[in-house]
């Protein structure tokens, strides 16, 4: 998309403090042990051992706690992010307090990982790649469910679940790419219903445990099904 | 053998037809679920264990293959990649600029 834009594009690096450094520290032990970063650790730890996220690096078994998760402190209110450049999953240890928090941003962050691992996703250039992965995102992470959004104060029923995606994938998008909100609205029009729709690897919006371990019943049974079609 | 064991079908027809998930259907959705097809193919997979011939495999195959492409109707936005990308394993590198592409 070709824009004069009045202020640099910094695609969102900057809510990263941590990563704008170009360097990877290793902090030390007292530091590892005592401060929001080990129980950062911790708590994706445990995330990874849930059943939703079982799907997700079970598929490609190809994620390493080490090399693509990082604890790092971040700017404001964000819960974590995907860095194309280095194929890591960053999550704000100084903003993420509660384990079912945890688990949901890991789930949220591994569907931007998933759509990058599978698909040739223009993140810094392409718009549409962008709000589609954040709807995706959204979608089928946990962030719309009806006891998030209700802890929220946003309390909505019918089809109130699309209404959730539709705003926290605008949100993403503004938050790391300066736009105007007409403009990130009409890209996530364009594409919403495409990929709302696209439910890999689930098969399935999971809304709830027994959703999951069904999309992991079926992943676990994909070459019989794939061979007996 | 059937696509999916029997077992399967009947337990995706019983979560379909569930309290639950009818409240996140029309939480997601504004509609109820349809459950029939599931509890179809638990019979054609019955079928297909007592009989197997083409007839009762293709009754349960085909709606396996619609299901499938209820899937994938829609133009997705991006191309898939044949293999993963080449630096998802490479090693993180101390000085690298963490705005350089890929």
């Amino acid at each position: 998309m070709d824009q004069n834009k009045p202020q640099e594009e910094d695609y969102g690096y900057n809510l990263f403090p941590e990563r704008n450094s170009g360097k990877f520290q290793k902090g030390s032990i007292a530091e590892s042990l005592f401060t929001f970063n080990h129980k950062c650790q911790v708590m994706l730890q445990f995330a990874m051992e849930t059943s939703k996220l079982t799907v997700l690096s079970c598929l490609f078994s190809a994620v390493y706690k080490d090399r693509h998760f990082s604890c790092e402190d971040c700017d404001g209110t964000v819960s974590g992010g995907f860095d194309a450049t280095s194929s890591q999953i960053v999550l704000c240890q100084n903003n993420i307090h509660q384990q079912s928090h945890m688990n949901r941003v890991v789930t949220h962050e591994l569907i931007h990982a998933f759509d990058h691992c599978r698909a040739h996703v223009d993140w810094f250039n392409n718009f549409k790649h962008l709000a589609c992965s954040e709807i995706r995102a959204a979608n089928l992470s946990g962030d719309c469910s009806f006891h998030n959004e209700v802890s929220r104060f946003n309390f909505g029923l019918k089809k109130h679940h699309q209404e959730c995606v539709r705003g926290r994938a605008l949100r993403s998008i503004l938050a790391v790419r300066k736009v105007s909100r007409e403009e990130a609205e009409k890209v996530v029009d364009e594409v919403f219903d495409t990929c709302f729709n696209d439910h890999a690897p689930f098969g399935r919006i999971p809304h709830d445990k027994k959703d999951a371990n069904f999309a992991y019943r079926d992943f676990e049974n994909r070459d019989r099904y794939y061979a007996n079609l | 053998q059937p696509p999916r064991t029997c077992d399967d079908y009947w337990s995706e027809f019983r979560h379909c037809k569930s309290l639950w998930n009818r409240f996140h259907n029309y939480y997601a959705h504004g509609t109820s679920p349809s459950c029939g097809q599931w509890k179809e193919d638990y019979y054609s997979c019955r079928e297909w264990e007592k009989n197997p011939g083409p007839e009762t495999k293709e009754s349960l195959q085909q709606s396996e293959r619609n299901r499938e492409a209820e899937q994938r109707k829609f133009t997705p936005v991006w191309d898939l990649r044949r293999d993963p990308p080449r630096d998802w394993h490479m090693p993180l590198h101390q000085g690298k600029s963490p705005d350089s592409q890929s």
